[in-house]
């Protein structure tokens, strides 16, 4: 017991490296998918066919091998990326793609007439997506990325081995000290738990609300 | 044999190939036991939830939260690095399938939990006014039903279960992960090696993908 005590904030520690991950993912992969899902209604049939293609097929790879590529298969081209920005690039990449799909499908339940209706009115393909389609589509993305955001802040754990120091590692870290695994791993998933629970409630209620309209 | 760094090796690929193709056959293998053990399980527990009283209710959903609450790695390391503390010693293999039986299940519980509350009511109603008997209703009438709706999304539990196989690979459990980091800290092959893995797991999710989507559409036709 006075080792779970003890070794708490140094778990802590690595909770906050772990929050500090997320939200740099977070941003570069939101941004980034947001652009990659609108790519998805341009008018350029080549384009669109291309960004479906290469969303499909990343989404398929699993994230870790997506960051042992980017950590180790890249310096055999020359590529040489340290640890924190490989796992963040991988993850930032993963999302990405991910976000791209729920933008692509909140854009595509939109009921056809809404574009109908925006193009007899005049305006133009820009102006339709700013004012008409994306403010409808973003309340029906909201769900879905909840989600992704709980699924990220988890596999925020994948970067722990290659290195990366956040709450898995830390948790290792702890472990090789006091050999404790049992008690350890479980404070650790016990402080997962408190971070990604509240976010799956938040998931849960945004889905609840669009559904009451 | 081509120093490290000398330019792409196709010869590396090659001999590497027959190796990964068996751990993406073990790939497979563990996939679907896992999926079918983690189906029965999910399926035992979402009747579970439905049963009289809060307790049994409160129970499942724990589980459920606890297990998609938290990263499968952390539930691998448990399993493996922890449980061994408390008398219980599992082999890479078991331990790598039990984690990936007890993630898959707490979603599968949710799958079809929603699934069995989707069975139309009248269906039920009908059932017990033919005089059915509880069990029979469910064993012929909800559960089919039930499984029909649930597939699209058990199918997608599926995909997601394959990609997350590959993180057994770090307790040392031999799948297509495993096989490609042996190989590639071997021959130092990187770039193909892990490229050629990734073209494989691409093949297989893609492949899996449209086979469910075959599948989804036979069942609808079906209804």
């Amino acid at each position: 017991m006075n080792v779970l005590l003890d070794s708490v904030p140094y778990l802590l520690r690595g909770a906050l490296h772990t929050v500090a991950i997320a939200a740099a993912v977070m941003l570069l992969g939101t941004v980034g998918g947001i652009v990659v899902g609108l790519l998805n209604f341009t008018p350029w049939p080549w384009l669109r066919a291309s960004v479906t293609a290469v969303v499909e097929v990343v989404r398929a790879v699993p994230l870790l091998l997506l960051i042992f590529f980017i950590f180790f298969g890249l310096p055999a081209l020359g590529v040489k990326i340290p640890t924190f920005p490989a796992a963040v690039l991988a993850m930032a990449l993963w999302m990405a793609v991910n976000t791209a799909e729920v933008v692509r499908g909140g854009i595509q339940s939109i009921a056809p007439g809404q574009f109908e209706a925006g193009r007899s009115a005049g305006l133009s393909e820009v102006q339709l997506m700013r004012y008409v389609i994306f403010p409808q589509a973003v309340r029906r993305m909201i769900p879905p990325f909840v989600g992704l955001c709980t699924i990220l802040v988890k596999d925020t754990s994948l970067a722990a081995i290659i290195g990366v120091f956040e709450l898995t590692r830390a948790a290792q870290e702890t472990i090789e000290r006091t050999l404790k695994s049992f008690e350890i791993y479980l404070a650790a998933a016990a402080i997962y738990f408190v971070v990604c629970f509240p976010l799956t409630r938040l998931g849960q209620r945004a889905e609840a609300r669009l559904h009451r309209t | 044999m081509t120093p490290a760094g000398a330019g792409f090796s196709w010869s590396a690929i090659a001999r590497g190939l027959p190796y990964l193709l068996e751990g993406a056959g073990l790939t497979i293998m563990i996939s679907a036991v896992a999926m079918v053990v983690a189906a029965v399980l999910g399926l035992a527990l979402a009747a579970l939830s439905q049963a009289p009283g809060r307790l049994a209710r409160r129970l499942v959903a724990a589980y459920v939260e606890i297990f998609r609450n938290t990263p499968l790695l952390i539930q691998i390391f448990i399993v493996y690095f922890g449980l061994p503390q408390l008398g219980l010693k599992l082999s890479p293999f078991l331990s790598g399938l039990s984690a990936l039986v007890f993630y898959a299940a707490a979603y599968n519980t949710e799958i079809f939990r929603a699934g069995l509350e989707a069975v139309p009511r009248g269906q039920l109603e009908a059932a017990r006014s033919l005089g059915l008997s509880a069990p029979a209703t469910l064993r012929w009438i909800t559960v089919p039903q039930a499984l029909r709706i649930s597939f699209p999304a058990l199918g997608n539990n599926l995909v997601s279960l394959v990609k997350n196989s590959s993180l057994v690979s770090t307790i040392g459990m031999v799948e297509l992960m495993f096989v490609a980091n042996d190989i590639s800290f071997n021959n130092f092959r990187t770039f193909e090696i892990y490229g050629t893995t990734a073209v494989i797991y691409v093949l297989l999710v893609l492949g899996l993908t449209r086979l469910l989507r075959a599948a989804e559409r036979r069942l609808l036709r079906a209804a």
